[in-house]
């Protein structure tokens, strides 16, 4: 049972007053169990997730295969977000949620979400522009805990990671054979 | 504690299900020992606890592993080079299984607690030793000698190779010897032009070769030749590579004389101060906590060479107040491990149009080449080289600049080759590297855990700066550019998995635990044949060599239980 299955119907008040203790209790328990296995609670709120799953897409955009949303990668950083990341991180990243915004009403007046691709592909080259400086800068602190490479690297691991994503790039195949020297041309080329 | 006795009394009892564990049960039920194997975890069936070739994206964390459960939990076992989101099962859980160093001297204790073992997650690389590695000590003056020579091992070698199946090219170095290999695996393009570049600079002298490995190239009974899917240490469905789960817990199993208890927690060893033998093995459940004795006629330790030494040092007796099979005062000491993370890696051009396609679950070696003939000057003994070319993929691109569709093109796209060279160095033995019991610290089940103090030597220590001289010199000479030196310092004591040591075996009783039978000089009818029985380290991955002399040990022991005098 999916929570949200669950969470409606245990709102529908199916006649809780009527089990006994012990009955309650094993159910609190299937509730906790249930809870934990199946979808545990996100980190990122809907708006959030939109955020999210905007920002990935202009990283990975479809068009000549599937892009970020497609391969999923919005439910993948919420995942990680939610059980991985320290909540140190995790409150960084979602502040840099609220930095990708405001850049996108300075440019744009309005909300990254709301904007037209030109200015979200705008915003966030501006920022990829800046990871890359931190990175080239001798001594940074440590560039990856930036919020935008932690996005960048979620972008890029949960597409390759995805079924969608590796299927596209070929990732997925398991040949049955190894041969060390097989004819190779970038993509580019063929 | 109270142990309940089991009525049955066992021709043979073995601690331990995985490498050495597997070839004691098979040896000795195939010879007609009714033969009681014990292990202190879970079940393992292939068809359920391997996984292998489950995709990235029905992984919760998509391999990135569940990072709080695995700190909470596993905080000392994810160091290992194995371990992953898939694997995570097969290793220990720390809470439950404590271990002490001292802050300043770290210590890697990788454990694996389920039927298998680590034979599960080993690496497979398989090596034999020569007489270079057994008259070391002799010919060097340290520690003790070696009680047998290769001729010794060298028809058990046979045995084991035969059965286990080695795919490896024969190159006729005297220092590592031959087996009845299986055909090799292929080199790719890049490894096949290091290795003709370097024959012609070195000749004999240095050779890359493709690994040795515990992998089937040809279909071999019930087990299947390998089919390059890549990731051996998440199980094998095919059972292509050898484990014991794979290979020789079946054989035992075949024989009708095996019996296989998991969730077996060895505690200790029942000593019978009037028979000078060892009785019976005590047992805690790891599921009940019941305690059981189980009684045999003779007891073979196979449970890694830092377990077996810490259930020696919990077996003291008023006879043994020191541990039992234990007047040498040897065990528990001269803990050895192979010394790593020396070496370098450079970049091939020329070979943009070539790729490999399937994931070799192996590489290429370069077999020692220091102290074999010429002396160097900064250390004794010496190392080999593990590495492999290959080309990146899509992770080039997680720190690189660019979005859009440029980079979604790229990562689609195979980056240069390269080659990476990574030393295994032989470690010394030395007795002030030991394990002790500890005097507070206990496991989940009360056992006294260990208290672990392990450092590296300035040999050691010579060996590794000079790995990365050394790989830089190979690469070069094969014409590698941009050479970088691997930078992370000397591996952590341990970090390679390769402990052994802790009972070795010597020439007479008073320098050592066993003889050179693997049998305990104090108690004849114990037997220790797994890493713990190693008088020096090599430098080659030592499983074989484990089990070869446990084929001999179970062959010898049986051959005492008919004459009588066991």
């Amino acid at each position: 049972m999916k929570r949200r299955a669950l969470l409606q119907w245990m709102a529908a008040g199916t006649g809780l007053r009527s089990l006994s203790a012990r009955d309650t209790a094993e159910l609190g328990r299937e509730v906790h169990r249930m809870a934990r296995l199946d979808d545990r609670p996100g980190a990122l709120d809907p708006q959030q997730t939109r955020t999210v799953a905007a920002a990935a897409e202009t990283i990975l955009p479809a068009g000549d295969g599937p892009g970020a949303t497609e391969a999923g990668v919005a439910a993948f950083v919420d995942r990680m977000m939610a059980d991985w990341y320290p909540p140190a991180e995790r409150d960084a990243f979602l502040a840099g949620l609220l930095d990708l915004d405001a850049r996108a009403r300075t440019r744009a007046g309005r909300a990254f979400t709301d904007c037209g691709e030109a200015d979200q592909i705008a915003v966030v080259t501006a920022l990829d522009d800046e990871l890359a400086a931190l990175r080239a800068r001798p001594g940074a602190a440590s560039p990856d805990q930036h919020w935008f490479a932690i996005l960048k690297y979620l972008t890029i691991w949960g597409y390759c990671t995805s079924a969608a994503g590796a299927q596209h790039l070929g990732l997925d195949a398991m040949p049955l054979r190894y041969d060390g020297n097989a004819p190779y041309q970038p993509r580019a080329g063929r | 504690m109270t142990f309940i006795q089991s009525p049955q009394t066992w021709d043979a009892i073995v601690v331990g299900s995985g490498m050495t564990g597997g070839w004691a049960a098979k040896e000795l039920t195939e010879l007609g020992l009714r033969t009681l194997v014990l292990d202190a975890g879970r079940p393992i069936t292939p068809e359920q606890d391997y996984v292998e070739h489950k995709p990235a994206w029905e992984m919760p964390f998509r391999g990135l592993n569940d990072r709080r459960a695995v700190e909470a939990r596993q905080s000392s076992q994810r160091r290992s080079v194995s371990f992953d989101e898939w694997s995570h099962r097969f290793w220990t859980d720390d809470v439950e299984n404590p271990y002490a160093t001292p802050a300043d001297k770290p210590f890697d204790w990788f454990r694996a607690r389920q039927v298998g073992g680590k034979s599960i997650i080993w690496g497979r690389q398989v090596y034999r030793w020569s007489d270079l590695d057994f008259e070391a000590n002799a010919r060097d003056g340290i520690a003790v000698d070696w009680p047998i020579r290769y001729a010794d091992l060298a028809p058990w070698y046979d045995l084991v190779e035969q059965f286990i199946g080695v795919s490896g090219q024969a190159e006729g170095l005297a220092h590592l010897p031959d087996g009845p290999f299986l055909p090799p695996m292929a080199m790719n393009c890049v490894e096949q032009h290091v290795r003709a570049r370097l024959a012609e600079r070195f000749r004999r002298e240095r050779v890359l070769t493709i690994g040795r490995v515990a992998t089937l190239t040809e279909g071999k009974g019930e087990r299947a030749a390998c089919h390059y899917c890549g990731p051996c240490h998440r199980g094998c469905i095919t059972r292509s590579y050898f484990s014991s789960v794979n290979a020789t817990l079946p054989a035992a199993r075949a024989t009708g004389r095996m019996t296989l208890r998991p969730w077996s927690i060895a505690h200790s060893l029942v000593y019978d101060p009037r028979r000078g033998r060892v009785s019976a093995v005590r047992v805690i459940d790891a599921r009940t906590r019941e305690q059981r004795e189980y009684r045999g006629r003779i007891v073979f330790l196979c449970a890694s060479a830092l377990e077996s030494a810490r259930i020696l040092l919990n077996s003291a007796t008023t006879r043994f107040p020191d541990g039992l099979a234990n007047s040498s005062g040897q065990v528990g000491r001269n803990i050895m491990d192979h010394i790593k993370w020396g070496g370098a890696r450079g970049r091939f051009d020329g070979f943009d149009d070539r790729r490999e396609i399937g994931a070799r679950p192996n590489g290429i070696y370069v077999p020692r080449f220091r102290n074999v003939a010429a002396r160097h000057p900064d250390f004794v003994r010496g190392y080999g080289f593990q590495g492999g070319a290959g080309r990146s993929g899509w992770q080039a691109a997680l720190r690189s600049r660019g979005i859009g569709a440029n980079l979604k093109a790229r990562l689609g796209e195979l980056g240069p080759w390269s080659m990476g060279l990574g030393g295994f160095g032989e470690m010394l033995p030395r007795e002030t590297n030991r394990a002790m019991l500890h005097p507070t610290l206990k496991d989940a089940w009360g056992i006294p855990s260990l208290h672990i103090e392990c450092a590296w030597s300035d040999n050691e220590l010579a060996m590794h700066r000079d790995m990365n001289v050394s790989a830089a010199e190979l690469l070069e000479a094969a014409g590698a550019r941009d050479i970088v030196p691997d930078g992370r310092g000397p591996s952590t004591p341990g970090n390679t998995n390769h402990e052994m040591g802790t009972a070795r075996m010597g020439r007479d009783a008073a320098t050592s635990v066993l003889n050179s039978w693997n049998q305990a000089w104090d108690v004849p009818n114990l037997f220790v044949t797994d890493g713990a029985c190693m008088t020096s380290s090599g430098n080659q991955n030592p499983s074989l060599t484990y089990m070869a002399l446990t084929a001999r040990a179970c062959h010898h022991a049986v051959d005492e239980m008919r004459s009588g005098s066991l």
